[in-house]
């Protein structure tokens, strides 16, 4: 059942072409079929929004800028502070058997509900859109890092160990590059996640971003600028996701990459 | 004859399970190995002859008896790095080339980087893949995926050979023609091997000794010489001694 | 055995300790924070049993609605899984169009929603929902579709029709990623509730509870929100873990 990969390209193409037709025939029937008075807010059509787009594109960017640096600064550090814990763990029996039932646990508390809390502790908006960010993105990687040290084949370890490699030679040899796989399974989780928790700290009384646009464009009744932000902050966590995947095929070129491998999230 | 190069004193290998019934994975196994020789471990499934070869590599311990090579124990081998083991499956790294691959122990043993790019050469030749050094393992098929793990063990020179089922899954022609290409390095080596099979004419054709092994509990309960001249071509076994030697080891099984 | 109680009893110690550690001002010290800035156990605890009945209403609608769009959005995203397992080529394409809807921020959904319905549950049930479908197509359709080597040449030696292969294999088959997809949504469509809440016209719910009240400045109330929905997550996971173990008693992840 292999689809050639020309073949996947058109037809992710002609599904994007027939959403956006979709959405104009729904918008023109919620206007002139319907007749919902607040059809232009409730569903304008893709063109007008596109248009806005680019009328603002300068300012939708610089907003969508911020947000997304935020986000990616709290991305890099919770994937460090993540793979180090995963180190820990499968370095520790005893580090793990702390560690990893909170981890487990943890994904159980509602983080972006703690993203108010967090704001009112830490009191800088950029301290806290970076902390967020970083914490949401630490559990799925530090998980998939886990079970990806942990996924290694014992031959291969034995492999090494027959020719007496330390510590230090079989993390740097084997562990790390089998568990990259593992790794990218747990970033792709963690991407859009980061974004998500930055937007949602613009919204909570920030000063710039994204979410901001989003709020003001709500409230001063400008549905195009409102829409036209929405998109941007769709689309940043979609390219975010996007920009893993590609991380991903140029790192780890033996892969024959799957759509839908799903990993653990945290 | 000098003192043997690997002494097996009574070694024994038990493991515990949960319901009480020990499995008794060796018994009281004792022989000796002479340098440079090429010694098979033969016998059914579940016979220990993997526990043992893993036992003689560090990769298990006994849990009685005492494995003596030149004078020291297995730890002690293993960690002046004389082992060169090829495993039942290739065991490749996925992220690295072939080349990467047969690199990767050198590079752990500090050979020089010169010596390892003319090893690796070399031994591509060797097993016949000079043509595929740049890709990946999943590019390969199975039996070449293996030549690639005998030439990662045989790039390492090491002092000893370790083979465990190298050629079990592959298909009988390329099996065979493996067997030869292991001779013909063997002879120029003349490296102490110690090699697992469940095949009877494959351990004929490649040893010195069969050391043929039976299950539950697992023993030895035979060493056959193999006198056949050397060096051996796999016309060899269309011979009447080959076959007087495969009927002699397959009765040694029966009443078992 | 030893095992089991070294399992239990490391966490066990580590949590009291940070417990107590939180009690006593460790980490008000180290952040450099005042006691009503970060409120401690003690203090959450009576807060929260002295608001029991009205934390519990509102996780009660906070809960009911993560679950109704949970539930519808799982039923939608397995019927998109399995029309795209229907029709390969073109339910390729839709699959890469649901993972790309998978990584759309909840936040960018929410107002949206709030536009589209006028009630606080309506807009909550339909952002867990849109969250919940993605999450589950994407999982299903592994399901539907990662299948052992022969299984499916099995099935046609025998003149199985796409039907029956349906049935027998593929849904069998997707069962383990069904539960994965399960496990993932109850964290995400609590999360997605609170966060609708936020923004939603509400006026009850947690989300709408954590808010306020740290609006109020009641950051032990808060604080006793946060637990709550926690322990909500916590007991509806072990549900899904209980169901997933009768379900699954034939598959290795189980043993």
């Amino acid at each position: 059942m292999a689809i050639a990969k020309k073949e996947q390209r058109v037809v992710a193409i002609v599904w994007v072409i027939g959403i956006i037709v979709v959405w104009e025939l729904a918008a023109f029937l919620l206007k002139y079929v319907v007749h919902d008075p607040m059809a232009a807010t409730k569903l304008p059509y893709p063109h007008a929004v596109a248009m806005t787009f680019l009328e603002n594109w300068k300012m939708l960017l610089e907003a969508g800028a911020v947000t997304f640096s935020r986000a990616a600064l709290g991305f890099a550090l919770g994937t460090s502070v993540g793979i180090l814990l995963a180190v820990f763990m499968s370095l520790s029996k005893t580090m793990e058997r702390i560690a990893f039932p909170y981890l487990i646990v943890s994904q159980m508390i509602p983080v972006l509900g703690l993203a108010p809390i967090i704001f009112n502790i830490v009191r800088d908006m950029n301290v806290s859109r970076v902390v967020i960010a970083a914490y949401i993105t630490f559990f799925p990687v530090s998980v998939n890092m886990l079970s990806g040290l942990k996924s290694v084949e014992q031959d291969k370890k034995d492999l090494l160990f027959s020719i007496a490699a330390n510590k230090f030679k079989v993390y740097q040899k084997l562990m790390f590059p089998f568990a990259m796989s593992y790794l990218f399974t747990g970033l792709k989780i963690a991407a859009p996640m980061a974004v998500t928790a930055s937007i949602l700290v613009d919204m909570l009384g920030s000063k710039s971003g994204i979410g901001v646009k989003i709020l003001y464009a709500l409230y001063s009744n400008s549905s195009n600028i409102f829409w036209a932000s929405v998109l941007t902050s769709a689309f940043m966590g979609i390219i975010s996701f996007y920009i893993v995947v590609f991380a991903e095929r140029l790192c780890l070129p033996w892969q024959n990459t799957t759509p839908g491998k799903e990993g653990v999230r945290a | 004859m000098n003192a043997a190069e690997i002494q097996i004193k009574n070694v024994s290998m038990v493991y515990p399970v949960n319901n009480g019934e020990d499995i008794l994975a060796l018994t009281d196994v004792n022989f000796d190995i002479q340098e440079g020789e090429f010694i098979s471990l033969l016998g059914p499934s579940g016979c220990g002859k993997t526990t043992l070869l893993r036992i003689i590599a560090d990769l298990l311990q006994p849990t009685s008896g005492s494995v003596s090579i030149r004078g020291q124990s297995p730890r002690d081998i293993r960690m002046q790095q004389k082992y060169g083991i090829v495993f039942q499956s290739p065991v490749l790294y996925d992220w690295r080339t072939v080349r990467r691959n047969i690199c990767m122990p050198m590079e752990i043993m500090g050979i020089p980087k010169k010596e390892r790019t003319t090893r690796i050469t070399r031994m591509l030749e060797l097993v016949g893949l000079q043509d595929f050094g740049y890709k990946y393992p999943f590019e390969l098929s199975g039996g070449m995926q293996q030549r690639v793990g005998i030439a990662r063990a045989l790039a390492l020179n090491p002092e000893f050979l370790l083979m465990d089922e190298p050629f079990s899954a592959l298909d009988e022609f390329t099996r065979e023609k493996l067997n030869e290409d292991l001779l013909s390095i063997w002879s120029k080596t003349k490296k102490t091997v110690i090699f697992v099979t469940h095949n009877i004419p494959e351990s004929v054709f490649l040893s010195d000794r069969v050391v043929v092994l039976s299950p539950h509990p697992g023993r030895i309960s035979a060493i056959v010489d193999i006198n056949l001249p050397r060096p051996r071509e796999n016309s060899i076994r269309e011979t009447s001694e080959f076959y007087e030697y495969v009927t002699k080891i397959r009765r040694s099984f029966e009443g078992v | 055995m030893k095992n089991k109680v070294k399992n239990l009893l490391w966490p066990l110690a580590f949590g009291i300790a940070l417990i107590l550690a939180w009690q006593f001002g460790v980490f008000h010290k180290i952040l450099d924070l005042k006691p009503f800035q970060l409120p401690v156990p003690t203090e959450i605890a009576s807060t929260l049993a002295a608001n029991l009945p009205k934390a519990l209403k509102d996780c009660g609608v906070t809960i009911s609605g993560a679950l109704i769009g949970m539930i519808i959005g799982s039923f939608m995203g397995f019927m998109i899984a399995a029309m795209a397992t229907f029709f390969p080529k073109w339910g390729y394409g839709g699959m890469i169009v649901v993972t790309a809807l998978n990584a759309v921020p909840i936040v960018a959904l929410s107002p949206i929603m709030n536009l589209w319905f006028s009630t606080g549950m309506a807009q909550k049930i339909a952002v867990v929902t849109v969250v919940c479908m993605a999450a589950m197509a994407i999982n299903a359709y592994s399901g539907l579709n990662n299948l052992n080597p022969y299984s499916i040449d099995l099935m046609h030696s025998v003149a199985a029709n796409k039907w029956t292969i349906f049935r027998k294999l593929r849904l069998p088959n997707s069962l383990p990623h069904i539960f994965t997809a399960s496990k993932i949504n109850i964290a995400s469509s609590i999360i997605a509730a609170i966060i609708s809440e936020y923004f939603a016209a509400s006026t009850s719910g947690l989300g709408f509870g954590i808010k306020d009240n740290l609006r109020k400045a009641e950051m032990a109330m808060g604080w006793s929100y946060i637990v709550v929905a926690s322990l909500a997550g916590v007991i509806l996971y072990c549900i899904i873990l209980l169901v997933e173990r009768d379900a699954l008693k034939w598959h290795a992840s189980q043993k």
